[in-house]
């Protein structure tokens, strides 16, 4: 192996003191915010160990698909009348009730469907994912995984010590992404 | 200030075995339970064939009663689908403490009730292979679907409901599953392992999962709303005494939502008991439920009333003539409904020792929902019974076709809970251990307190 290419350290903390305490000695190595990440059972607090910087745009787009969706619904019921006119006292009509409720529950449902895909996008899910992605399955005993990136050679070498040092046990260097 | 959380002194290990019972291999009488109400649902399809085989002359529908017992569990299981979703999508937004065990089958309540509900208006049809039609596609017939007639809208909403409820139930058990993924083996384990998608909870995973499921609730409450007034414009909608009133949808809603939280407290009950979830399912959960429900009764008893209100006042007289039948043909449907939706549930759900006490929470919610079942037949068969005119005037009373679809109902909407909650946690084990990790003990003077954290913490180094 290279020295320089990125691996992957990761430890395991009892709490949240332990790991945030951890998180803290790696960034004064330093790492990069963006290089520390923690795997727990639950959710931590944002700051409690680790902050997630970036910002979580997929609601905006939810609501272009709930627009797109909704102005779906009104073409199929306005198109409908044109293709289909039902002549109503010797004219054909536009209704409006019915096309406002296609029009809403056709821009929910696009709404609904975007949430779950733009999700899974955000969230890095999707069962044909490439690549393999570390992680410890001792958090479901309660315990706290705290992984850095880093690069080989003295970098790796002082995470490892860093997150023992505050407590860390099974601290090991893997292959693999955050 | 550092303080120990309630879910650090648990081992989660043990903690994920108590909350997953559900899931444990299947015993004898789980198969036999299981089996029985398969007979039941077997014996009301065939029961349904035989129907369409030989026409709905079979069902005591019929002029002028052309909406019977079909529509009626239409209208119900829709209502009770209600809840579950709602409720879970209101306490996730609200950030209720006291959630957590509630949500899991409040959601998976709202789903299969919608399973269920959904076939009524389909087997209502007549020339059930004839269903297509309601779908909007050019057809040989030179003829899209009207737009104009709400069994349209119904199979608009219902679609995007069911739809919106499955996801929000999925997208809910995403932590679980990984959980479960982890800790299977075998085929549950592939299960769980296309399920849970791949989710670890690293903080960027959690924090982007909190965003979505935020999300998902705030666009579930108004497709909620918007499908249970849907389906008052199926009655509101027709030139019909008593149907035609602009207060049908925040009723019909109202109406739903009160059935729907009496089948919460319902299902909680047998999930406590059958899973043994005396530890998470607390009295408190139900007195906060309980709560709920008295909230309701008064809503539902204020729309009631008000719909009487201006048809009393302005004495029309084919609505007046309605609601002249309420005290003579169906006196007994009126007074069973009252004295189940307002006269027995007010008194009790006032009392703090009832709330608290499961029986009684169960029998009250199972008093509700049939006095919710009554006030659908009450809306349906009266209303028609005495249209505008009296030579017309008819009875309906349901054969023993229409009661096996009844009884197949319930017995359906039981199987599919069972097997879902076989296949998956009842509980949402995630947010149970959320909620005891933001949950610490504080002590005031000589008093101890749970108290639990929310909002998120402030930067290092900035001011507060």
């Amino acid at each position: 192996m290279r020295t320089g290419e990125p691996r992957v350290v990761i430890g395991l903390f009892d709490g949240v003191e332990k790991a945030a305490h951890a998180a803290h000695a790696l960034r004064s190595l330093p790492l990069p915010e963006e290089n520390v990440t923690t795997i727990s059972s639950v959710p931590l607090p944002d700051g409690a160990v680790t902050r997630d910087r970036r910002p979580i745009r997929f609601p905006w787009i939810v609501v272009v698909f709930w627009l797109a969706g909704a102005l779906g619904g009104l073409a199929l019921t306005l198109v409908t009348y044109q293709v289909y006119p039902m002549i109503t006292a010797g004219k054909p009509i536009n209704t409006v009730p019915p096309a406002i409720i296609v029009s809403f529950e056709g821009g929910m449902f696009a709404a609904l469907i975007a949430t779950l895909v733009l999700g899974f996008r955000s969230i890095g899910l999707g069962p044909f994912r490439s690549g393999r992605k570390v992680f410890d399955r001792r958090i479901h005993e309660g315990r706290i995984a705290l992984c850095a990136r880093v690069d080989t050679g003295d970098q790796e070498r002082l995470a490892i010590e860093a997150m023992t040092a505050s407590g860390g046990e099974a601290v090991r260097a893997e292959e693999g992404e955050l | 200030m550092k303080t120990e959380n309630h879910l650090s002194r648990l081992d989660e290990s043990k903690l994920y075995d108590e909350l997953s019972r559900s899931n444990l291999p299947a015993t004898k009488r789980w198969y036999a339970g299981t089996g029985a109400l398969l007979l039941v649902v077997l014996a009301a399809v065939a029961t349904f064939v035989y129907m369409m085989l030989t026409g709905l002359g079979v069902t005591g529908l019929n002029r002028p009663v052309m909406w019977g017992v079909m529509i009626i569990l239409f209208v119900f299981w829709v209502g009770l689908s209600h809840s579950g979703t709602l409720i879970s999508a209101i306490l996730r937004i609200t950030r209720a403490t006291w959630r957590a065990p509630v949500l899991r089958g409040a959601e998976a309540m709202t789903a299969l009730a919608l399973m269920v509900g959904g076939l009524y208006p389909l087997m209502h049809l007549g020339r059930n292979w004839r269903f297509y039609y309601i779908l909007p596609y050019p057809s040989e017939r030179q003829l899209w679907p009207n737009f104009r007639s709400p069994l349209l809208w119904d199979a608009v909403a219902i679609t995007t409901y069911l739809t919106g409820s499955l996801l929000f139930l999925y997208f809910g058990m995403i932590p679980d599953l990984a959980i479960a993924r982890d800790r299977a083996a075998g085929w549950r384990r592939k299960l769980y392992t296309f399920l849970a998608a791949g989710f670890r909870g690293t903080h960027a995973e959690w924090r982007r999962y909190h965003v979505a499921s935020t999300l998902f609730a705030v666009i579930i409450i108004p497709v909620a709303v918007s499908v249970h007034s849907i389906v008052s414009w199926d009655f509101a909608m027709a030139m019909v005494p008593m149907w035609h009133s602009t207060i049908f949808a925040p009723y019909f809603v109202a109406g739903a939502i009160y059935s729907g939280i009496a089948g919460v407290i319902a299902v909680m009950v047998i999930l406590r008991k059958a899973f043994r979830l005396e530890r998470v399912l607390t009295p408190d959960h139900f007195d906060n439920l309980g709560k709920l429900l008295l909230t309701f009764t008064l809503v539902w008893g204020y729309f009631y009333f008000s719909d009487y209100l201006t048809a009393w006042y302005s004495r029309f007289p084919e609505d007046w003539e309605v609601i002249r039948s309420y005290s003579g043909h169906y006196l007994p449907l009126f007074s069973l409904l009252v004295a189940c939706n307002f006269l027995i549930p007010f008194p009790l759900l006032c009392l703090k020792r009832v709330r608290q006490s499961i029986p009684a929470m169960f029998a009250v919610s199972l008093v509700v929902n049939v006095g919710m079942f009554t006030e659908r037949v009450q809306i349906v068969v009266p209303s028609l019974a005495r249209r505008n005119d009296p030579s017309i005037w008819g009875s309906y009373f349901p054969t023993w076709v229409e009661i096996s679809f009844i009884v197949g109902s319930i017995a359906m909407f039981a199987l599919i809970y069972v097997i879902f909650s076989k296949l998956f946690p009842v509980v949402a084990i995630s947010d149970v251990k959320e909620q005891l990790f933001h949950t610490t003990d504080r002590t005031i003077g000589g008093a101890n307190f749970s108290t639990v954290v929310s909002g998120e913490g402030k930067e290092e180094g900035r001011e507060t």
